[in-house]
């Protein structure tokens, strides 16, 4: 049974300029140790799908299952690492901003600070704990959101662009510390980015929507390229083209038709 | 910039203010009206050595902290209720919107009916001029609190009320210091009002005795010295929200 299923999942958002559909008829399992890149253009859904999964938000359509059971609402067993930097907690420091989750369910400090740490030594920011994340990078305020997220020990990590916002070098070095820590925790990761070779990079299964709105799954390509992964080797460059090819057509039916409603 | 390069800032901004004034007064307005500093900082040394000026400025800062306090002690509860409910908010809003409008001087006639000319009046109108502002300052804060951090402590298994103690309260904070210190600005406006009106002693008290005897110098030492505590209870108040806040907001 997939850890995750999303059976003929849509969303139709309903607002005063009217009906807008984001997602349409979205089926995908998530299986247990994998992990999935949701791949697509912008404004395709792709978000959406993952703030279902979390519970952020209900499908219109369809349903969402965990373990079997109806998705209803956010819960712990579903870790999220978000896009922007300002789900960090301030006031707290970085040992205790991934300490959070274990502070509420009630586990005592040294036990939680031994924890934290642990986490911290994983996303490589040993010796940093004391600081705010106002004294930290990018790069390093995404690492602290994927130690908060795996120190709550949940079941799947769903990761929204989490590198999307840093540097080409910065991203470049998280994406392998990913491929590490996913290698060592063999965590169930749903990621979504709109960067071929990010997708090509981790993933062990690409997902691939078509345009939106009303974006639904085109295509789903196994990615079994050994890791570490070459991205310049011959192997990475076929699924690459392939990937390509996938969401090239998107790109470009999206611009004629952008083009015809103009003209 | 050092602590060192501040406090220097300071004392030249200081001694430009009083050059300023001293030229304006003996080559500008050439008037007893608008005595120089000398004279005034003379009448503030016997005013000191006949205690009549800590007097004043002890009876008026009291009244501020009493009022303050209180009005503060209201109005964060409210303010956090206002952000964090939607049904409070409505319930509320008409209230804080209809009330804030009202100034605490337009107050002073019925809080001396209600309360007399003693100490109550004066807390009374402190800590009314306190909570509103603290009230739309601290439920903006709740309103401003991002919706990842909410939703990330939702996926860390955060109940209700963990969110509020732990998440939005928090990240109000900060919100809650600035309108603090905007009330405690309000505060020193309305004290002198109140005082001036009716009291038995304080600065405003001071200020206006100084005027029936035409007693210049007293009124520029009462201003002085209301200049002078505004500016120090700014300071220290910032320096509490630097102290408390500025460590992890660098914005604060």
């Amino acid at each position: 049974m997939a850890l995750v299923a999303l059976e003929d999942v849509g969303k139709t958002y309903r607002g005063r300029g009217g009906a807008w559909e984001a997602v349409r008829g979205f089926t995908l399992g998530l299986q247990e140790g994998e992990f999935v890149c949701l791949l697509g253009t912008s404004g395709c859904g792709k978000t959406t799908v993952l703030n279902m999964v979390a519970g952020f938000e209900a499908p219109t359509a369809g349903r969402i299952l965990l373990d079997g059971a109806p998705v209803k609402g956010p819960g712990a067993e579903r870790g999220v690492v978000f896009q922007g930097q300002d789900s960090l907690y301030d006031w707290l420091t970085a040992l205790d901003n991934i300490g959070f989750g274990l502070r509420l369910r009630g586990m005592g400090k040294a036990e939680r600070r031994a924890k934290a740490t642990h986490f911290l030594d994983l996303v490589g920011l040993t010796g940093q704990g004391g600081k705010h994340p106002a004294e930290l990078s990018g790069g390093m305020k995404q690492r602290i959101q994927i130690a908060r997220a795996l120190a709550a020990d949940p079941r799947i990590l769903l990761m929204d662009e989490p590198f999307g916002a840093l540097d080409a070098m910065t991203r470049a070095t998280l994406q392998g510390e990913l491929s590490r820590i996913w290698a060592e925790t063999r965590k169930t990761v749903l990621f979504i980015t709109h960067d071929i070779e990010e997708a090509v990079a981790l993933a062990t299964r690409i997902a691939v929507m078509t345009r939106g709105p009303g974006g639904t799954l085109k295509a789903v390509i196994e990615n079994t390229l050994p890791f570490p992964r070459d991205r310049t080797s011959d192997d990475y460059m076929a699924v690459f083209r392939q990937v390509h090819a996938l969401i090239h057509a998107e790109i470009v039916v999206a611009s004629e038709t952008r083009g015809m409603t103009a003209a | 910039m050092n602590r060192a390069s501040i406090v220097g800032g300071y004392l030249v901004g200081f001694a430009l203010l009083f050059l300023v004034w001293q030229v304006a007064a003996t080559w500008l307005a050439r008037s007893a009206l608008f005595p120089p500093p000398g004279p005034v900082l003379e009448r503030a040394v016997v005013l000191i050595q006949d205690g009549l000026l800590q007097e004043a400025v002890f009876a008026s800062l009291r009244r501020i902290a009493q009022g303050f306090t209180l009005g503060s002690l209201i109005g964060i509860p409210i303010g956090l209720a206002i952000g964090s409910f939607r049904p409070v908010r409505m319930l509320l809003e008409p209230w804080t919107e209809f009330f804030r409008f009202i100034p605490a001087v337009a107050m002073i006639t019925v809080a001396v009916i209600w309360f007399g000319i003693g100490e109550e009046s004066k807390v009374f109108l402190i800590a009314y001029t306190t909570i509103f502002v603290v009230i739309i300052s601290t439920a903006a804060g709740v309103g401003a609190v991002s919706r990842d951090k909410i939703r990330a402590a939702q996926c860390l298994g955060a109940s209700k009320l963990q969110i509020f103690a732990l998440v939005a309260l928090p990240a109000t904070v900060p919100y809650i210091l600035t309108g603090m210190r905007l009330a405690m600005a309000n505060a020193f406006v309305t004290i002198v009002a109140a005082e001036l009106v009716a009291s038995n002693d304080g600065l405003g008290k001071m200020l206006w005795d100084a005027r029936l005897y035409m007693q210049v110098e007293d009124i520029f030492v009462a201003l002085l010295a209301l200049g002078m505590l505004g500016f120090l209870a700014d300071r220290a108040f910032r320096f509490a929200i630097r102290a408390f806040a500025g460590r992890f907001n660098p914005t604060v």
